[in-house]
């Protein structure tokens, strides 16, 4: 099957250069009550990744929402491995900013995340503010 | 971002390690949201106190702080714990406790006030158009709507850091610019209580990104029904104020309309409980002194019902001002609760299984925090529910 890439534009957040499956929403994330500390599994009611594991994916949501104390929670699911490989947001708010700056999690914003599809894979310069997706083929339309 | 050379000197570690890496965290923030220097600030209050909702890799940022000289160098305050001394700390492992009151000695180290109140403007009110820099959503949403400050929506270890050098980066609120409505939300229901106006704040919160609102129709209110708006719309959305009376025809703003279905449709969705409660908590946020006399008048008289309990949280300077209110919360049966509240507590150990509550927000948050089942109700239905 044909490779398709593609290059999204975006600016640096926090740096480093990461690749993995993107994990992909177009609902903001609490990460206080929205992802089980303990298992990176999001918990958050009525989520579109309700039940799908952050760990090691390159997290791609459009913004953060919701309690302060999630820097805290993204610092101690990085701390315990249990964190994003790299996050991906559209607008970057201080609480989930802080929490990566801390965690060390490379982060990158004002991406058009639409252009992202679920278990993309994706290749994100935090450095650059480049995010480049790797795909085979175009994906099928669901019949 | 431009530092002055005293600046620049603790970015280069000259005053010790905790304030270098406080300085990066705000110089960090600063560069990426166009900060163009450091504000000094009035006061900082810090969110991260209970050990439940911190975990302990977060305990070891907060040592290494404190024991690397961390000072705060403004009044600064802190968020509720996961217990307070009187009710609830012997109910919990021997760990826990032991965890909790390390975290709060080590903020104490780090010379912050253990006021453990999410309504720090109840102890001290900030000054009009004072900068802060404030974690704990709800207080901050309070802070730049109602009272008048300016403060950003710092997230827990930001505030720390404010704190321990004194300044936030000046972007954001900050900014006279930035804290000008872009949206008209007309609100066509008539709220009739505190969980709608918290219910209100739920729903706008969504449809409002980072956007800031402005509230038309809203009549016979009160700071308390505001603070429930505030705490809603922290909740579900990124937005850090909001106004709430039309001064002038203000044109050409995009509208939006807030029917009644959508309230009442709000308050259901966030109710996922069909069984009887175990736990009916008022206070979130503290409760003002308005509110305690409000809940002891409505509580006077019944009693409160075997196997239920009625908690009713309230900041610990104001528990010792309202002793007549909280004699008569106490005489029906209820426990009038500081330092902690129902959300940031282990009430899943304590054996609640379904809580009940007069707050959108502690409802937003109870099903996952907690692992309870939640009906969400206003006062007087709360109060119903739990007494004779």
């Amino acid at each position: 099957m044909p490779l398709e890439i593609k290059t999204l534009k975006g600016r640096r957040v926090v740096p480093g250069r990461r690749r993995g499956l993107a994990l992909v929403s177009m609902r903001p994330i609490s990460f206080l009550g929205g992802v089980d500390p303990n298992s990176g599994v999001i918990i958050e009611r009525g989520h579109d990744l309700k039940g799908k594991n952050v760990k090691e994916t390159i997290l791609c949501f459009p913004y953060g929402h919701g309690s302060t104390v999630g820097s805290y929670v993204l610092y101690s699911l990085a701390k315990k491995g249990l964190g994003p490989k790299a996050i991906i947001n559209q607008t970057a708010d201080p609480v989930v900013v802080v929490g990566a700056i801390i965690a060390e999690i490379p982060m990158i914003d004002q991406v058009d995340i639409q252009q992202i599809m679920m278990g993309d894979d994706v290749e994100v310069d935090c450095d650059k503010g480049l995010v480049k997706i790797v795909r085979e083929g175009k994906s099928k339309p669901c019949i | 971002m431009y530092l002055t050379s005293e600046e620049e000197r603790i970015y280069d570690g000259e005053y010790g390690w905790a304030r270098q890496a406080s300085m990066k965290i705000l110089v960090r923030l600063g560069d990426l949201f166009g900060a163009t220097q450091l504000e000094p600030i009035e006061s900082a209050h810090i969110s991260g106190v209970s050990y439940k909702t911190m975990g302990d890799a977060s305990l070891d940022f907060l040592n290494a702080l404190a024991s690397e000289g961390g000072k705060t160098q403004v009044i600064s305050t802190l968020n509720p714990a996961g217990f307070d001394p009187e009710y609830l700390a012997n109910r919990f492992p021997e760990e826990y406790r032991e965890k909790q009151l390390r975290i709060i000695d080590l903020y104490e180290t780090m010379g912050i006030q253990p006021t453990l109140t999410c309504t720090p403007y109840y102890l001290r009110k900030p000054q009009l158009s004072g900068h802060l820099a404030w974690a704990e959503s709800s207080a901050v949403v309070y802070a730049n709507s109602i009272l008048g400050s300016w403060t950003n929506r710092e997230g827990s270890p930001s505030s720390l850091a404010a704190a321990l050098v004194g300044k936030v980066p000046n972007y954001g609120m900050h900014q006279a610019e930035n804290r000008q409505p872009s949206l008209l939300i007309k609100v066509e229901a008539n709220l009739a209580n505190k969980t709608e106006f918290g219910a209100l704040g739920i729903y706008a919160g969504k449809l409002l990104k980072d956007r800031i609102p402005i509230f038309g129709g809203l009549s016979n209110y009160v700071n308390d029904d505001l603070k429930q708006l505030a705490a809603g719309l922290a909740s579900s959305g990124m937005t850090s104020m909001f106004y709430y009376s039309v001064p002038c025809e203000k044109g050409g703003l995009e509208t939006v309309s807030v029917e009644t279905k959508d309230i009442k449709d709000t308050v259901e969705g966030l109710s996922t409980a069909s069984e009887v409660p175990d736990l009916i908590f008022i206070g979130c946020p503290h409760c003002s002194l308005n509110e305690l006399q409000s809940i002891a008048e409505t509580v006077e008289g019944g009693k409160v019902k075997r196997g239920i309990e009625l908690w009713v949280c309230t900041p610990r300077h104001l528990k010792q001002k309202a002793a007549n209110y909280v004699n008569i919360i106490e005489k029906a049966g209820g426990h009038v609760l500081c330092d902690t509240c129902a959300i940031v507590t282990w009430i899943k150990n304590l054996g609640v299984n379904t809580m009940m509550t007069n707050s959108a927000k502690a409802a937003y948050y109870a099903p996952t925090l907690n692992e309870v089942s939640v009906t969400l109700a206003p006062l007087s239905k709360c109060v119903e529910a739990a007494c004779h």
